[in-house]
């Protein structure tokens, strides 16, 4: 079941490397959210119940429901639905994320340990540089904003793989999930979304001038 | 204990400044943080080697740059208190605050000896100098504030990563331990490509605090904008910060088979790092950017002083004490520069030396030191890391390394001249004259000098302290 999970995971990733509409975006990063949450669960069910309520809780009301729906109400607000027409075509874009996927394969066949847990790095890493790739490849300030969480996500996904051996682990990788999410969403809401309506990264440039 | 009663002092004193909004009381609760701040370096000079709470460690690594720290803390709040004058309580109370949070933060990481421990307080500065550098609330400090939180957040990701892949290496120790001690015990057995793994990603994600290539260019925008004493504090306190992070990592590596590895991509770092640094000083538009990217060089050259091996550390080390006090000596003078001009756009501004002679001079001494040109005190780092490079035949870094410092003193000294002696290019703007400040004159001419001492002299309790701080575990 966790490899049905992770290879439905880096589905979601190529697909968000072709989208080129933002509430694409939104709904695939709610689904990574309930893929997580169905990982966490059959990963970490030998965890104590505390620990373990506490990461499905994150998961579940925060990935899946909280952060798309603080995605949506920017987009109402800021009324931009695409990418911008210069960003890298998504033909390309999932070329490169293909690329990331190969580098990915060649260094977890390099390192040691259980099928399972080199799946959960090698995913991780793919999602790592689709992230990357987005951010670098993007101009609209809501594309990185997606980048961004989909490295949150690299970043939960591989602690899942060390989690038994180390929970604390994990509850970091929650913390700061929780913690710059809110930040980068909340600046994003407050401020970045009303100021700088068309959401172009050439617009926060002026600091070179 | 003693660490115990610091952090719940610091507690006190911040509620104390979250509810009495009188300026005043704000001030003396500000100095009385800086007298908690004090007494906890001396307890950590009078009890070196303890381990207190469990994750922290009075060791001399933490002791030398927690006094650094503590020394540019009280000259960043004097002139905090002369540069805010003009500004409501409200805005001042909320600077006082995320400064003291953001001392107690470094402090906390400084003398942590867990990664995750060091990661999450790392973390920490993140959210209070942004509080920091938003402070004028205008356009370009949104600007920077985003930029400055997405890219410490996509690096502490990042650096995350790392941390992870390093506990991935260690699970077969069971009940392994993330200290840095245990670490240095146990990781000589672990597969070889999760430690380089980890390096990169730990290397990466600090980049941004220790304003190195190639996630530089958070602390750049930062520096910008930001008020020239919270500069100044990003430009030597948080970066020391960044190194004492990814040092006590290096160290911990540096006994595994991969140190030799390290030390090439250090040194690579460097040099991408100055590249970049000379790539800007060729056509700086603005005189505080020009200084982010000097910070830039001269941490290029600290990362090539540090990936030559142990025989280099001690420059290394001594190369980011000089720095702290020369950087943010030329920081602070910006604040009396900008107040005679209103400007830090080179083409704008310009004749400083006419209109404000003494802040001119300090301006131009501490030109001449953070180019280390003697008598300053990164002269003799950087000559030792020089005639280092030069012994062991690297001739190709040597020549590389000192062709892009060539550019960088050309671009950084043409600009230094045209705001001390030249008229404006671009004549816009209105000079204001007399802009002196005794206060902050005299603290400028103080770590500049003490900057020029090192040049002559090394106490010998400052080189016994280095190479106990550069020891692995």
């Amino acid at each position: 079941m966790e490899i049905i999970l992770l290879v439905v995971f880096a589905f979601s990733l190529f697909y968000l490397s072709m989208a080129e509409r933002f509430r694409t975006y939104t709904a695939l990063i709610a689904l990574q959210g309930l893929l997580l949450f169905g990982l966490a669960c059959f990963r970490l069910r030998e965890m104590n119940v505390a620990n373990l309520v506490f990461l499905v809780t994150e998961t579940l009301l925060f990935k899946a429901i909280a952060v798309p729906f603080l995605m949506y109400r920017i987009l109402n607000r800021i009324q931009v639905n695409r990418v911008h027409p210069d960003a890298l075509p998504g033909f390309y874009a999932l070329l490169l994320t293909m690329a990331g996927l190969l580098l990915s394969i060649f260094i977890t066949r390099r390192l040691d340990g259980q099928l399972i847990e080199r799946t959960f790095m090698l995913i991780a890493m793919l999602a790592l540089f689709t992230g990357v790739i987005l951010i670098i490849t993007h101009r609209r300030i809501f594309s990185h904003l997606v980048g961004f969480l989909v490295i949150e996500n690299a970043v939960f996904l591989f602690s899942l793989a060390v989690g038994m051996d180390a929970p604390y682990l994990v509850n970091i990788g929650v913390l700061l999930d929780i913690v710059v999410s809110i930040l980068i969403l909340g600046l994003f809401m407050g401020r970045i979304g009303t100021r700088y309506s068309d959401m172009e990264t050439d617009n926060l440039a002026d600091l070179k001038h | 204990m003693m660490l115990l009663i610091y952090f719940g002092i610091t507690i006190l004193l911040l509620t104390g400044m979250l509810l009495f909004r009188r300026r005043k009381v704000i001030t003396i609760l500000m100095l009385a943080f800086l007298l908690n701040q004090s007494g906890l370096t001396a307890i950590i000079w009078l009890n070196p080697g303890i381990v207190q709470m469990k994750y922290f460690v009075f060791d001399p690594l933490a002791s030398l740059f927690l006094s650094l720290l503590t020394v540019i803390s009280f000259t960043t709040v004097i002139h905090g208190l002369i540069n805010l004058r003009s500004d409501s309580t409200r805005r001042y109370q909320y600077y006082q605050m995320a400064l003291t949070g953001l001392i107690a933060s470094i402090t906390a990481a400084t003398l942590a000896n867990h990664l995750t421990v060091v990661w999450i307080f790392v973390e920490a500065t993140t959210l209070c100098v942004s509080v920091l550098i938003y402070h004028e609330k205008n356009r370009l400090t949104l600007e920077a504030v985003w930029k400055y939180i997405f890219v410490c957040s996509v690096g502490i990701a990042i650096a995350y990563f790392g941390i992870l892949f390093l506990g991935l290496g260690l699970r077969e120790n069971a009940g392994f331990d993330l200290t840095f001690r245990e670490m240095a015990l146990i990781l000589g057995d672990t597969n070889p490509l999760y430690l380089k793994i980890a390096f990169l990603f730990v290397l990466v994600g600090y980049s941004t605090k220790i304003e190195l290539f190639p996630m530089h260019t958070a602390g750049v925008d930062a520096n910008s904008v930001a008020q020239p004493q919270v500069s100044a504090f990003i430009s030597t306190a948080m970066v020391n910060l960044g190194f004492v992070a990814f040092y006590r990592v290096y160290l911990v590596f540096s006994q595994t088979q991969i140190a030799g590895w390290m030390n090439h991509i250090l040194i690579l770092t460097g040099i991408l790092s100055i590249l970049t640094a000379a790539g800007y000083m060729l056509k700086a538009r603005h005189a505080k950017r020009m200084f982010a990217y000097s910070t830039l060089e001269i941490m290029g050259l600290m990362a090539i002083a540090l990936g030559f091996g142990p025989s280099a550390h001690p420059a290394a080390l001594m190369i980011l004490i000089v720095h702290t006090l020369i950087k943010s000596g030329l920081f602070y003078q910006l604040s009396q520069f900008f107040r005679t001009w209103h400007s830090y756009k080179i083409k704008e501004t310009g004749n400083y030396f006419a209109l404000n002679p003494h802040g001119g001079l300090v301006l131009m001494a501490g030109s001449m030191l953070i180019l280390a040109i003697p008598p300053s005190g990164l002269f003799l780092p950087e000559w030792m890391v020089f005639v280092s490079l030069a012994g062991a035949g690297q001739w190709l870094v040597l020549c590389t390394v000192l062709a892009l410092l060539g550019f960088i003193v050309y671009g950084f000294s043409t600009r230094m001249l045209h705001l001390l002696f030249s008229r404006p290019i671009e004549g816009r703007l209105e000079a204001s004259e007399n802009q002196t400040n005794w206060y902050e004159i005299t603290i400028q001419w103080v770590l500049l000098a003490v900057a020029s001492l090192l040049c002559f002299y090394q106490p010998p309790f400052l080189l016994a302290l280095i190479h106990a701080a550069i020891q692995p575990f």
